[in-house]
């Protein structure tokens, strides 16, 4: 009979520290208990911050709408007091940002391209000189990007300005004469362009077929000949004939 | 002597199967239905809280940006009423 008493005990012993070892693996009651409290104040908490944040939204939201206004009237009072209108000065920032966009897509271009955009450099310099002189500019904003306008346009011009040059050579070493020092490629690359260059250095080259070894000859910009240095090259050719053929 | 035994045995294998099994019990259906609603309450908020402090960092920046602007408005007055000599 002990021995059976004792069997009972240690079978109790036994199925009480198993029993719970069984349990772990589905969740407990007290789990249960634990992790519904955790998510009941995680809840409370984030309901609280929803509370907070919804009321801090709503006073930024009044903020902005009251900034709004204040930013109407200050802008009106200026306005006033240059005596210009909003729209005007709309316009104004309109054609400001439209010609800041344009110099820089110019910027981008390289010299050579840019030969071809001097005349709209030419006239966005006068409507910046212009804008320069403008009420409107007398708003500091707006005075310092039509000044930045300004030398961006000038640093244009006179990159496209800048004078080329060509050092005659001798006839013997590098066969330089008009006709061949414009059919160069980083002259014209055009033979029949030697004119511009004639008429282009008029206080040194009295007759086309002499130019002398050391000269500096400056080479004007352009693809075409105008009308003056063609009328030179065909007086000039007209020459030559009645030379080569006396009658 | 036996009778006690036997006695002190049942005492003990029920006393110690009601607090094994009252340790041990799971919650029910329901109760668990109960938790996860909660868990999925938790991560909706958890939501709601990201937008709306996204919300309210841009609103922020907004109301920063307008203040600058105010004020850049503010000193551009002064200088043109200077330069009006008003």
């Amino acid at each position: 009979m002990k021995k059976i008493s004792l069997f009972s005990i240690i079978a109790i012993a036994i199925f009480v520290s198993v029993s719970p070892l069984v349990a772990q693996e589905e969740m407990t009651r007290e789990e249960w208990q634990t992790q519904m409290a955790t998510y009941k104040a995680k809840q409370a908490e984030l309901q609280a911050e929803l509370l907070k944040l919804n009321a801090e939204i709503e006073e930024l939201k009044t903020q902005s709408t009251k900034l709004d206004a204040d930013i109407t009237a200050c802008e009106d009072a200026l306005y006033a007091l240059l005596g210009v209108t909003r729209a005007e000065v709309e316009a104004f920032e309109k054609e400001l940002t439209q010609m800041e966009n344009r110099i820089a897509e110019l910027q981008r271009m390289s010299d050579a391209e840019l030969v071809n955009y001097k005349d709209e450099l030419v006239r966005m310099d006068a409507r910046a000189k212009e804008m320069a002189k403008s009420k409107i500019c007398m708003i500091p904003r707006y005075n310092d990007r039509v000044n930045a306008l300004r030398q961006k346009i000038t640093a244009l011009l006179n990159s496209i300005q800048k004078e080329k040059t060509y050092t005659v050579g001798t006839w013997a070493k590098d066969r330089d004469c008009l006709w061949n020092i414009a059919k160069k490629k980083d002259i014209y690359a055009n033979a029949w362009m030697w004119p511009k260059i004639w008429q282009g250095n008029r206080d040194k080259i009295k007759d086309p077929d002499i130019i002398k070894p050391k000269w500096v000859l400056k080479i004007p910009e352009g693809k075409e000949l105008s009308k003056e240095e063609k009328s030179a090259a065909n007086k000039y050719y007209r020459q030559k004939a009645s030379v080569s053929s006396p009658e | 002597m036996n009778k006690i035994n036997n006695l002190l045995i049942i005492t003990s294998l029920l006393i110690g199967g009601l607090v094994v099994s009252g340790c041990s019990s799971s919650p029910s259906a329901e109760e668990l239905k109960q938790l996860n609603d909660l868990k999925a309450s938790v991560q909706a908020l958890e939501k709601q809280v990201g937008e709306k402090k996204s919300e309210k960092a841009g609103l922020e920046k907004q109301v920063a940006e307008k203040n600058g602007k105010l004020q850049q408005c503010q000193s551009d007055q002064e200088i043109v009423k200077k330069g009006l000599g008003k």
